[in-house]
Order: structure tokens, then C-alpha cells, then sequence
């Protein structure tokens, strides 16, 4: 390139679009000629037209195919489903199990309406179990008729909750945000 | 979920996590949506493919190299989305500015910078549709010349003339004496 010619409209785009191995020339020949200087200032004006258009609003959202509404899966997985099944069965022979030793460990309050309700229920089992040895069935052993407390219940029940829902956070920690 | 970075929120959509790629579309949306609106000057459609643009990218998620920018990726799929579609209608959209104009601000207080934006989508909107792309690659999405080739898989050369063309075209839109 020659210092007395004039730049190209190639040059000039090339150096304002950072393509050019020959920036120190092109300096030097715009720091010496007013002319090629005004046509790169203009070029680089229509550069910042160009680029200073704003940007237009959206009038729709275009992430609601998205969203979980929308896009959830309409059931849960099948291992999810048994897992919490499974889960539901163990926690309701966690508190038939646990149920009579915490009644002999914790002193027993008087709670009439829960005890005669569980005696109540007690009982019906143990008619039941009657009815079906009529049937010529194995011999199943009695349960042990156990007084329980308004208290041990309650504890039973919320020890029991609690693990619950906590079972359930772990499970469904992915899909919880 | 605001606090994630888009990396963050890719691993998540990548493992099925919808909400999270509905939060990367929060987040890019406008942009795309203008990208494609600048190469098509049409709402309706520039809506659909900033749509389609977005449907893709989710098919393609688990291609999606986790070194890579999410806003950069997903303009550039957007414009060539929009430059398959003019491609394949061979149609020339003419500019509204009626229908078109900017809506974001308020016209007492900027309408002169309205008016001006007007006149440079116009100006685009006039553009050849590979021009419209070129420009829209090099000006509003900062690719090099040989990004711009391979992106469209076009030879250099036909960067630069189309580049410095359509710089040439807007030049005198712009600048004729009314």
C-alpha cells in the first residue's frame, strides 16, 4: 500500500471490522489524509446507526411452552410411583410396630376417646380373626390387646409424619424448586 | 433460579428439567426474537421462528457443547432458521413501518430516535436476504468474517461483498437527502 493513494472502501471496512493486517498503515495514511479520515468517519457512523437500532418488545412469551404447567409429564415415572407405594406400606407397619413399644416406654395419660377407639378397633380384629378360624384357617396368633395414650399416639403419629414428608422431599427433590 | 448461571440451567434442562430451559428462554428471548425479526421485518413470522428457534435448540440440547455461550449459539440458530425460511419462500418482504414501528417507547419524548429506527429497519428491510443475514451476523451478533463463512457456508469472499454491499445500500438509504 502506498501512503499517497487513497484508502479502498475495502480497507476501510476491513479496518473497522478488526480484519486487516495492515492497521499500523492504515493509521498512519488517515493521520495524514483528510479525506480518507472523513470517509472512514462516516463509515464508522453508519456502523453506530446500525447497531444503536433498539430492540422491539416481544408481545408474546415464548418460553409458556416451557413451563411446568405445560410440559410435565401427565404421570409420574413408574419407579416413582412404587417407591412411594412401598414407602406408604412400610410407614403403615412402622406404626403398628412401634406403636406398643412406645406405649411401654413413655407413661401412659388418660386419653379415653383414642384408647376406646383403638380397644374398639382391637377387638373388631380380634372378632374377625374368630370368624376366619371358623373357616378352618391356620391358626393365627391374637394380638395382644395394648392400652395406648392420647400422647403416644400423637408422638407415633408425628415421628411417623415426619418421616414421611422428609422421604418424600428426597424423592421428589428434583422435581421441588 | 435466577442466581443460576446458563450453565447451570443447561445440565438441568439436559437431565429434563423443563422450568429451567423455560428460564434460559426468559432470558434470550427478546434477543432472539429481534434477530429474527431484523432479518425478516415481519412480527407474525419472526414470532414463529423465534418459537421454532427455541423448539430446536431443545431437541438439540444434549449436542449442546457445555463450553459454548447459550445467548451467541441460539442467535446464530435463530438466523439460520430465518435464512432457510427466506431462502426457501423466495419471497420479498416489504417493510411496514405502520405496522412494524416500535412500540417500546413513548413517541413525545424520543421521536426523532423512533423515527430514525424506522428508517434504518426500512433500510435493512430493503437488503437482499443475504445481505440482510451477513449484516446481521457481523453487526448485531460480532461474528469475524471467516465465523460468518463458516456459518453460512458461504467462501469469504462472498462475506465481504455482500458485507460491504449492503454497507454501500444502507449508506445511501440512509443518507439521501429527503
Amino acid at each position: 500500500m502506498h501512503l499517497t493513494d487513497h484508502l479502498t472502501d475495502v480497507q476501510l471496512n476491513e479496518y473497522l471490522d478488526n480484519e486487516t493486517a495492515e492497521r499500523a498503515q492504515i493509521e498512519l495514511h488517515i493521520s495524514s489524509c483528510d479525506e480518507c479520515a472523513a470517509r472512514l468517519t462516516t463509515l464508522q457512523d453508519l456502523f453506530s446507526e446500525i447497531e444503536s437500532l433498539p430492540e422491539l418488545a416481544l408481545s408474546r412469551n415464548f418460553a409458556a411452552p416451557f413451563t411446568r404447567t405445560s410440559s410435565l409429564p401427565a404421570q409420574l415415572p413408574r419407579w416413582l410411583t412404587l417407591t412411594a407405594t412401598l414407602q406408604a406400606a412400610l410407614a403403615l407397619v412402622a406404626i403398628m410396630v412401634a406403636a406398643p413399644f412406645i406405649a411401654n416406654l413413655l407413661p401412659s395419660i388418660e386419653a379415653p376417646s383414642f384408647t376406646d377407639f383403638f380397644v374398639q378397633i382391637q377387638s373388631q380384629w380380634t372378632a374377625w380373626l374368630d370368624i376366619l378360624s371358623q373357616l378352618q384357617m391356620p391358626t393365627l396368633p391374637e394380638i395382644p390387646v395394648v392400652e395406648l395414650s392420647s400422647l403416644v399416639i400423637t408422638l407415633t403419629l408425628a415421628g411417623v409424619s415426619m418421616l414421611w414428608l422428609v422421604g418424600n422431599g428426597l424423592l421428589l427433590r428434583n422435581q421441588i424448586k | 433460579m435466577t442466581a443460576l448461571t446458563d450453565r447451570d440451567l443447561i445440565v438441568r434442562a439436559m437431565r429434563g428439567d423443563h422450568d429451567a430451559f423455560g428460564e434460559l428462554v426468559t432470558r434470550y428471548q427478546t434477543g432472539v426474537f429481534n434477530v429474527c425479526y431484523r432479518i425478516l421485518h415481519e412480527r407474525g413470522e419472526a414470532e414463529d421462528l423465534a418459537q421454532e428457534s427455541f423448539m430446536r435448540a431443545y431437541d438439540r440440547l444434549n449436542t449442546f457443547d457445555l463450553e459454548r455461550e447459550f445467548g451467541p449459539w441460539i442467535r446464530r440458530v435463530a438466523a439460520n432458521l430465518c435464512l432457510n425460511h427466506l431462502e426457501s419462500q423466495k419471497v420479498t418482504t416489504q417493510f411496514n413501518e405502520e405496522r412494524d414501528a416500535d412500540e417500546t417507547q413513548r413517541p413525545e419524548a424520543v421521536a426523532e430516535v423512533r423515527e430514525r429506527s424506522e428508517q434504518i429497519r426500512g433500510a435493512l428491510a430493503s437488503l437482499p436476504a443475504q445481505y440482510r443475514v451477513v449484516v446481521e451476523l457481523r453487526h448485531y451478533q460480532e461474528l469475524s468474517y471467516d465465523e460468518i463463512a463458516a456459518e453460512l457456508k458461504i467462501p469469504l469472499s462472498d462475506v465481504k461483498s455482500h458485507l460491504f454491499r449492503a454497507r454501500k445500500i444502507l449508506a445511501e438509504k440512509l443518507h439521501a437527502p429527503d
